[in-house]
């Protein structure tokens, strides 16, 4: 009690004494090793963030040979192998190193400045994801470089990856990255969730939380529920493959449809996990831009919650042509058609906002735009290919390709370029040029158009899905071209975005607090934040607290100025209940995840790797756990 | 807390979790009959939908009851500050989309023969 009241409190101190204070506590240690402790969520956040648009160029990249591939009939750039090793590390790469990751990284960043507290939940464990995502990433580039990358598609469908037809490694690869990836990704969701429920400002209640808090909610918990099923089953497919169990193998009462079922039981919310945080995004730009709250603002949430409930119930529209029973699919039919309810909500609150509003088309509101109409596009696709009669004409076609490049880039990539022009001046502190981000927006809209919507009708012309190349009498040559030509000007645009980054990281006008007068706490702070976030955790009297406190932000006072303590609040209401440490940087989790790293690469070679490579990682999570008799250890 | 402030606690968010509950139980237990429902339970999977469009139905009621004397309180205030009306709102519009969701699923079970593959 005595050293309690010695303890030094931030109401103790004036404005520059405590933000020295605070800074001097939560700053990351300089040098390398200080880099590789960080346990930041800003600094980590920004990691994650670089390495997915790293995956996604790569990804890119993979894509533009395939266009250039498919450009013209018998083109002879990749042979077959290369192909089916180039589309399926496309697809994984976009799917589990890019559009996931990235949605996370953005909360990771994000989510602790909107709740208006100083660091994510679970600092290390954070630090181990990122870890975790980059080795699992760079594991699976470098097989490929070593010609061992995934040749079994993004789904990986037995019995095509059993050890039968692919007795090389390039499936264990692929599974094995789903596997690190998943984890990453499991324990970002914890920390999101627990961020959320507990660590809101005084004040800021469940109907007063920004929407894109509320989006990666909802996404942090379709990633718990829908992640250990991909995760099962890659394990019992590497089981399959090392030790000869039988999951996916009929001949032995094994079922190969049960793969389907537990990846799509994944796949479908997947799909939701990387969209959602996305409607999160265009809620939060089309407010600012628009100059007014988002209307219905309830119904957004509902929209939210409906999406990821319902997310889980249209797993087997992806099987349709698997010869289930047809009222089983009439069922998910029903349910797949009926998510389009929810999605539409959420486009008629955003028209309608815009609509009462006095919108400014700066270039994120733009990316907003382009994604209201392409993703109108593709969920129109998404209700077609719902039926079964008509997904069983276009399944396995380039008309699927079409509809999932419409709901997944329109759907998540536009408005995530949106949300980087809209929050790059908060985390760099310089504004991107608005010259550049429309020349961005016009070449992503009219090349992404231009190369996907010939797909639509290569489809219905029959073009199946994964050919590495056609013969001149299909008809198929003119509109792949076209298509190819699209992807070419698509892919410029990603060209324009990185020189507009690299240029405004240097040149750019230096953005103050709040340079687009936003209405949420995280543009409360300095742009770039400091490493504490704010210097006193502000009380949240309103669902927009800058617009309706601008000059005069309420703060709460009393913790502490001696060590990292992060304020708890109760999940509804949000009223102060404890003061809580956080942890200090630390080295064990990159140790950790460099065990976990030998142990699964181990065994997808030697179920003895279970023996040898458990120890390790009992030893580095000993090291993170064991009591260092610091002040964090004292509650 | 009086009683009735305690059972308001209870069922006010009742719809967010009646709505989705219903439902899953109806997909899951209607695709689980689906291959018995060609010779042994053809009506089954029509009872168990209508009774479960009921349940997400009833969870609506309840969040609706539970928050009728300041149902406006949420449209009416940009502001926020009510989070328990804000829940019941959430709870009526999910129990009424999920049996929306349901009684849809039910349409495909009249209309579908089971036998049909």
């Amino acid at each position: 009690m005595a050293a309690e009241q010695r303890e030094i409190r931030d109401d103790a101190l004036d404005g520059s004494q405590l933000a020295a204070r605070l800074e001097s506590i939560w700053r990351t240690p300089s040098g390398l090793i200080g880099t590789l402790m960080s346990v930041d969520h800003k600094i980590i956040g920004r990691r994650y963030i670089v390495t997915a648009f790293a995956f996604l160029f790569l990804g890119g990249m993979l894509a533009i040979l395939m266009r250039i591939q498919l450009a013209g009939a018998e083109q002879r750039l990749l042979s077959p192998d290369l192909y089916n090793q180039v589309f399926t590390m496309h697809g994984s790469t976009m799917m589990f190193l890019f559009a996931v990751p990235v949605m996370e990284a953005f909360a990771v960043y994000l989510v602790p400045l909107m709740v208006g507290t100083r660091n994510i939940a679970f600092p290390r464990l954070n630090a181990f994801s990122y870890w975790m995502f980059l080795f699992g990433g760079c594991f699976l580039w470098i097989s490929f470089a070593f010609n061992v990358g995934p040749d079994v598609g993004w789904f990986a469908y037995t019995p095509l990856s059993s050890l039968q037809f692919t007795p090389s490694k390039r499936a264990d690869v692929w599974a094995q990255m789903i596997t690190f990836t998943e984890v990453a990704a499991l324990a970002v969701a914890v920390e999101i969730i627990v961020t959320v429920f507990k660590q809101r400002a005084p004040g800021m209640t469940l109907d007063r939380i920004p929407l894109f808090v509320w989006a990666m909610l909802v996404t942090a918990f379709l990633i718990m529920f829908a992640m250990p099923s991909i995760m099962i089953a890659s394990t019992s497919l590497i089981l399959d493959r090392l030790v000869s169990t039988r999951f996916y193998d009929p001949s032995s009462g094994g079922n190969v449809l049960l793969w389907q079922h537990l990846f799509w039981f994944f796949g479908h919310p997947e799909v939701y996990i990387i969209f959602i945080p996305a409607t999160g995004m265009a809620s939060m730009i089309l407010a600012t831009f628009a100059r007014r709250p988002v209307i219905g603002y309830p119904v957004i949430v509902l929209s939210l919650i409906a999406t990821g409930f319902l997310s889980f119930g249209l797993w087997v529209h992806h099987m349709f042509v698997t010869g289930l029973p047809q009222l089983g699919a009439g069922l998910f039919t029903a349910s797949s058609m009926l998510i389009a309810v929810p999605s539409g909500l959420q486009i008629f609150c955003w028209i309608a906002t815009l609509w009462d509003g006095r919108p400014v088309y700066r270039t994120p509101l733009l990316f907003v735009l382009g994604f209201i109409v392409i993703f109108v596009i593709g969920g129109l696709s998404g209700v077609m290919v719902a039926s079964v009669p008509i997904d069983t004409q276009v399944h396995d076609t380039y008309f699927v390709v079409a509809h999932f490049h419409y709901v997944l880039i329109g759907g998540a990539v536009f408005p995530l370029i949106g949300a980087v022009y809209y929050w790059f001046p908060k985390i760099c502190g310089r504004m991107l040029s608005e010259r550049l981000g429309h020349w961005n927006f016009w070449l992503a809209f009219c090349g992404f158009n231009i190369a996907f919507f010939p797909m639509h009708i290569l489809g219905l012309m029959g073009m199946p899905r994964r050919v590495y190349t056609y013969t001149p009498e299909m008809g198929w040559d003119r509109l792949n071209l076209l298509s190819s030509v699209g992807a070419a000007i698509f892919a410029l645009s990603f060209a324009v975005l990185l020189a507009n980054a690299i240029y405004s990281l240097r040149k750019g006008t230096l953005a103050h607090d709040n340079p687009w007068g936003a209405s949420t706490l995280e543009w409360a702070t300095a742009s770039p934040p400091p490493p504490q976030n704010f210097d006193r955790i502000p009380a949240v009297t309103h669902r927009d607290p800058l617009w309706a406190d601008s000059n005069t932000l309420p703060v709460i006072a009393g913790l502490s100025a001696e060590r990292r303590e992060v304020l708890l609040t109760s999940l509804a209401e949000a009223e102060p209940q404890i003061r809580e440490a956080s942890p200090e940087p630390s080295i064990w989790p990159l140790l950790t995840a460099i065990a976990t790293t030998i142990f699964f690469i181990g065994s997808i070679f030697t179920p003895w790797a279970v023996m040898w490579g458990t120890p390790p990682m009992a030893i580095t999570l000993i090291g993170w756990f064991w009591p260092t008799g610091s002040k964090e250890d004292e509650e | 807390m009086t009683i009735n402030e305690s059972n308001a606690r209870l069922t006010y968010w009742a719809g967010v979790a009646l709505g989705p509950a219903a439902w899953a139980a109806n997909l899951q237990g209607v695709y689980a009959i689906t291959h018995l429902a060609c010779e042994k339970a053809k009506w089954g999977g029509i009872a168990l939908s209508t009774l479960l469009v009921l349940g997400a139905l009833a969870g609506a009621v309840i969040s609706a009851r539970a928050i009728r004397r300041r149902a406006g309180i949420e449209w009416n205030d940009t502001a926020g500050g009510g989070p328990r009306a804000f829940l019941a709102w959430l709870g009526v519009g999910t129990g009424v989309l999920f049996a929306l969701v349901i009684a849809d699923q039910l349409l495909a079970a009249v209309v579908i023969s089971p036998c049909l593959r």
